[in-house]
């Protein structure tokens, strides 16, 4: 594992994504609320480029009927084609389903972003 | 006589004539009920070619030495879930009337009928026209001998069974231990005028066919509704609404889950585990490919061998013998099908303790 710079900081604004490329991957970074988060632009259900979906964060209940919130701290990543959603952290699906997207540590240091590849 | 013991989940004891059940109800519904007979929703079609049995005495059907004699005995039942008949209930506007007939045929068919026989069991009427009656009703009656289930009619209602309308029934049956029995409200009145969510049925056969669809829509109305998620303890069995529909539903449920999951965020499993888990379908009237081995894979792609249990639909024409599920099923499942599955629904023990003499 060895940290990457991939750009200078200021060319990612915050709400902003860029992609990366690194041989045959596509890595896409994103400024959100203050946080950097990067993925494989690779959904592992269809294939789709899931880094040019929305970014959302997760609504959760304390069962049917109870009261409903909407989390902030935990953005997801809406894939494009088919609308599954995965934690932009850890890559883990939104459902109790096994497949998940490649999540990638990101940092920003001297004015630049850094990926941990 | 078949070697295996026999939970049938669907047999059809009469309705007791009018001049019957009047003693059983109050005013003003005895007099009502004297005078006018059953009030009844039709749809103007003619269920007539359904019905009963040609072969048997239809005017046994009210006897619960007959249904001794020509189903228990002569097939080896254990156990017999009395569903009875929804018309006189099903879909009538009224949920004070409703509410009187109910308790009036819950009342004949423990005095006339239970005492008759140790192995009838009796799904209880409720008026679902109005929760809080309703669950009146199964506090009235929970914990009495031989009631083992709470019917609901799945093809006369104006609200979905996913609704949060009928949590306080759920509530009920789910502290009673009483699983529900959806059954098709339909019959030689129909319950209500459009059959199909397509629009009016024009004929028996035609809305006969299409129950099925009734069966996915409630299925999908509870599961991504959150009914088992509020509920974890609730049993429901699916009656007379087919099998093969349920890898369909299944498969669908759990791929449109993973893209529009923010729709139902209170479920914790994919809605296909809810399915098998709280959900159980009956056999009649059972699927029939003219390959025998393509039943055998749908029972296999919905785990038969747990979710599915024997109804015989009887006395009516579409009566299937219990003697008669496709061999190749094996024998392991037929015997999950007609007794090991009902026993784990109905919270039976799976083999009767042994009494001593005296």
């Amino acid at each position: 594992m060895a940290w990457q710079s991939v750009f200078a900081a200021d060319e990612l604004p915050e709400g902003g994504r860029k992609f990366y490329s690194i041989g045959k991957r596509e890595i896409g970074i994103f400024r959100h609320r203050g946080k950097l988060y990067a993925a494989l632009n690779y959904c592992p259900h269809a294939g789709a480029p899931i880094c040019m979906g929305e970014v959302d964060h997760p609504i959760s209940t304390k069962g049917p009927g109870g009261s409903t919130i909407r989390d902030f701290d935990h953005p997801t990543i809406r894939c494009p084609w088919h609308h599954w959603e995965f934690d932009l952290q850890t890559g883990k699906s939104l459902c109790p389903i096994s497949r998940r997207i490649k999540t990638y540590t990101v940092r920003e240091e001297d004015g630049h972003i850094w990926i941990s590849l | 006589m078949s070697t295996c013991p026999i939970i049938d989940c669907d047999v059809h004891q009469n309705n007791p004539l009018v001049e019957q059940l009047v003693e059983y109800l109050d005013e003003p519904y005895r007099t009502e009920l004297a005078r006018y007979g059953f009030r009844r929703l039709a749809s103007g079609i003619r269920g007539e070619d359904g019905g009963n049995r040609r072969d048997l005495d239809a005017k046994s059907f009210g006897d619960p030495t007959y249904f001794r004699s020509t189903l228990l005995d002569r097939y080896g039942h254990r156990f017999a879930l009395l569903s009875g008949f929804t018309g006189p209930i099903a879909g009538i506007p009224d949920p004070d009337y409703v509410d009187a007939i109910c308790r009036g045929l819950n009342n004949f068919y423990m005095e006339h009928w239970l005492p008759v026989d140790n192995r009838f069991r009796l799904g209880i009427k409720i008026p679902l026209q109005d929760p809080v009656a309703a669950v009146r009703e199964i506090e009235r009656l929970a914990g009495a001998p031989q009631i083992a289930a709470v019917c609901f009619f799945a093809t006369a209602n104006r609200i979905a069974f996913g609704n949060r309308y009928y949590w306080p029934i759920y509530e009920a049956c789910q502290r009673h231990g009483l699983p529900i029995h959806i059954h098709p409200s339909t019959g030689s009145t129909m319950a209500n005028a459009s059959m199909t969510p397509a629009g009016e049925a024009t004929t028996y056969l035609e809305s006969h066919v299409c129950m099925p669809q009734f069966y996915m829509a409630q299925t999908a109305s509870m599961v991504l509704n959150g009914v088992f998620e509020k509920f974890p303890a609730l049993r429901v069995v699916l009656v007379e609404g087919g099998i093969a529909w349920l890898p369909h539903l299944l498969w669908r449920m759990d791929a449109e889950f993973k893209a529009l999951r923010q729709q139902a965020p209170f479920l914790k499993r994919m809605p296909s585990e809810y399915v098998r888990d709280h959900i159980r379908l009956t056999t009649q009237p059972i699927e029939e490919p003219a390959e025998a081995e393509h039943l055998q894979q749908i029972f296999n792609m919905v785990d038969a061998d747990h979710i599915v249990m024997y109804a015989s639909d009887f006395p009516h024409y579409d009566f299937d013998e219990p003697t008669k599920l496709p061999c190749i099923l094996g024998e392991t499942t037929i015997r999950r099908i007609l007794h090991d599955n009902a026993c784990d629904f109905f919270n039976l023990p799976l083999v009767e303790p042994t009494h001593k003499a005296a």
